[in-house]
This record gives structure tokens, sequence and C-alpha cells, in this order.
């Protein structure tokens, strides 16, 4: 199934998540992180993008996945946070 | 003594070429085979640039951009779409190492914004920052920036309007929802500004460049002295324009 939110982080810049998913297994086939936010160094989200394939749909899940790629490329977000970007996948659902 | 800076003053290229030459400057710099340097330019022809991170097609109307002749083009630098017309636009590069350029990127915004506000002074317009990118004047934008670092080198690029017509903005970018369509550009026509407006004035693109010129001096304590690419940067600015920013894979990749 494939679904889109649009996500303005309070404080933040605009998320727009375009995420294809598998609704009776509840996992991510892709997702496009995509929005006006700032993130160094910026091939990082494309790295997140490939972790969140396969990665059960719940915050829990999400955030860790997140969470240990911020810390391997030690990402620097502006306008934007792991926990956000959760949020904006959720809202996809 | 004053540190030697370079100044560039480039006009009228595509859109594909001024990103091309922002990330030549970038990589000669980090190679340590450029001084410090902060180029002025514009666009032609008119031109959208989109953030690193932005979808195109969800952001622009691109038979929009087809039909009145508007290029587009994605940046190597996060932030949102902005319509490149009446406009100087800024980029400075120099080494993370540089004391000038504060290593917290937060910092260094407010400190390279902090020239562009010094520059505006010089045109008689009071204006301040506004984090993350940001500078307004009575509470409207009049310029916005985006930064990245790569190879242990700052670039950061933007704007300053010197006019500005959101009407035909508005018809180059997508809007979430039609039906609010007229008044977001009626909301957005009291949020942004431009020197036109503020000072009443038309005012020239090397009237500003040499306004920003004084006030990048100033505010890095520096001297900008003029100068030109080098070979090398004209042979990367050309390789990248070719190999990624005249391209669908680079501009469509999200």
């Amino acid at each position: 199934m494939q679904s889109k939110s649009v996500y303005k982080i309070p404080n933040g810049k605009l998320l727009k998540i375009f995420l294809d998913y598998d609704s009776d297994k509840n996992l991510i086939n892709k997702i496009s992180i995509t929005g006006d936010f700032f993130a160094y160094p910026e091939e990082s989200i494309d790295v997140i993008e490939k972790k969140l394939k396969d990665t059960f749909l719940t915050k829990e899940n999400l955030l860790e996945k997140i969470n240990s790629v911020v810390k391997k490329y030690n990402i620097e977000f502006i306008g934007i946070d792991a926990e956000s970007l959760v949020e904006g996948i959720l809202r996809c659902l | 003594m004053k540190e030697k800076w370079r100044l560039l003053k480039t006009e009228n290229n595509s859109a594909f070429t001024n990103m091309a030459m922002d990330k030549a400057v970038l990589v000669a710099s980090s190679k340590g085979l450029v001084p410090p340097t902060v180029r002025f330019y514009t666009w032609s022809p008119p031109a959208i640039s989109i953030g690193y991170f932005q979808s195109l097609n969800d952001e622009v109307d691109v038979d929009a951009c087809k039909n009145l002749g508007v290029q587009y083009v994605r940046r190597i630098t996060g932030g949102g779409a902005v319509f490149h017309e009446k406009e100087l636009t800024y980029s400075i590069v120099i080494p993370e190492s540089n004391p000038k350029v504060p290593k917290n990127v937060l910092e260094s915004y407010r400190r390279i914004c902090g020239a562009i506000i010094k520059g505006l002074k010089h045109l008689w317009i009071e204006s301040k920052y506004v984090p993350i990118n940001d500078i307004v004047v009575n509470n409207k934008k009049i310029s916005g920036s985006a930064q990245t670092r790569k190879l242990k080198t700052v670039l950061q690029h933007g704007t300053v309007l010197i006019d500005v017509d959101v009407d035909k903005m508005f018809s180059l970018l997508k809007v979430p929802n039609e039906k609010i369509k007229d008044k977001l550009i009626s909301d957005v026509k009291q949020r942004v500004t431009s020197i036109k407006h503020v000072s009443g004035n038309d005012v020239s693109f090397n009237e500003v460049a040499d306004a920003m010129k004084n006030g990048f001096e100033e505010e890095f304590k520096i001297e900008l002295v003029d100068g030109s690419l080098s070979k090398e940067e004209i042979n990367l600015t050309k390789k990248f324009e070719k190999e990624c920013f005249s391209t669908s894979e680079w501009n469509f990749k999200r």
C-alpha cells in the first residue's frame, strides 16, 4: 500500500514521507524521507531509508533503527529529529 | 594584516552551472588550492532550486517551468524550494578549520548571515537574523540560506531578494491545496519582502554586490580581493554540470 504524510514539525521544518508498506505484515517496503530540513551528513538520510526497509511499523522499532544510524553516522539534524521522523512515518498509516 | 579572501562575481549562469560552480569551489578549497571564497551571482534563465531532501515533482510544477522558460535544479544543501529571479545569490566556501567560521552549524549560520545583515545596512536597511536560516526586515523575509559541510569544508549559499514576484513564484511551485492557493499567496506576500520594497528604489545587482562585499569584509575582518575561477575549478564545474546537476537522475532523485 502506498501512502504519504505531510507533517509540520513543531518549531521545525516540513517533513513529507512517501511510504510503500505491506499492510498485512505491517512492514515497510520502501520509504522516501523528503522535506526542507537539514541533516549532516546529507547522505545519512539515504542510509536511514535503506535501513528502514523491512522494519515493523511500530514506534519502538522505527525509533531504534533511526537512532542506530544517527549514532553510527554522528548525524546532526536541524529542523527535524528522530522522534519527528517516526511521527511522520506513523502518520502515513 | 587582514586575511585575504577571494571574491567572484559570476552573473547570468544557468542553474546547473551555478550549482556546479559552488561544488567545484568547495572541492578546490578542500584540496587547499584556493583561498576562502565569496561568490555573488545571478541566474539566467530564472530558476527554481530545491533542497537536497525535497521531491522535485512534489514541490515544483515542472510543466509550468518549461512553459515559462524557468530551469529547475536540486541543490547539495538542504532547505526549501527557492525561485531565483531578481536577486543576488551569495555563496561562501571556507575550510571548517578556519577559526572565522564557528564549528557549530547554527552558530555558523548566524555568523555568515551577519555578513548579509551588515551588507544590507550599507543599503540603509535594518535587518535581523531569525534562526535557522532567515534574515528578516520588519518580520518579513528578505534572505534565506542553506549550508552543507563536505570534505571538511563549509559551503553556505543564500539569496538576497532585490525584487520579488510572488504570483509568478506560485505559478511554478506546487501548493498542498489548490483551494487555499489564493490565501497562501496573500500570506506569503505578507511574509516576504525585497530591497526594492523596503527602499522604494530600483537597486542594481552591482550596488547590492558592493554592499555585500563590505558586509563580508566587516563581519569577518578580512579583505575580499577580486578573482576568477582557477583552471581546475572551471574543469570541475563542467564535469559536475554534465555528470550531476543537469541530469534527470540527480534532479528527480527524490
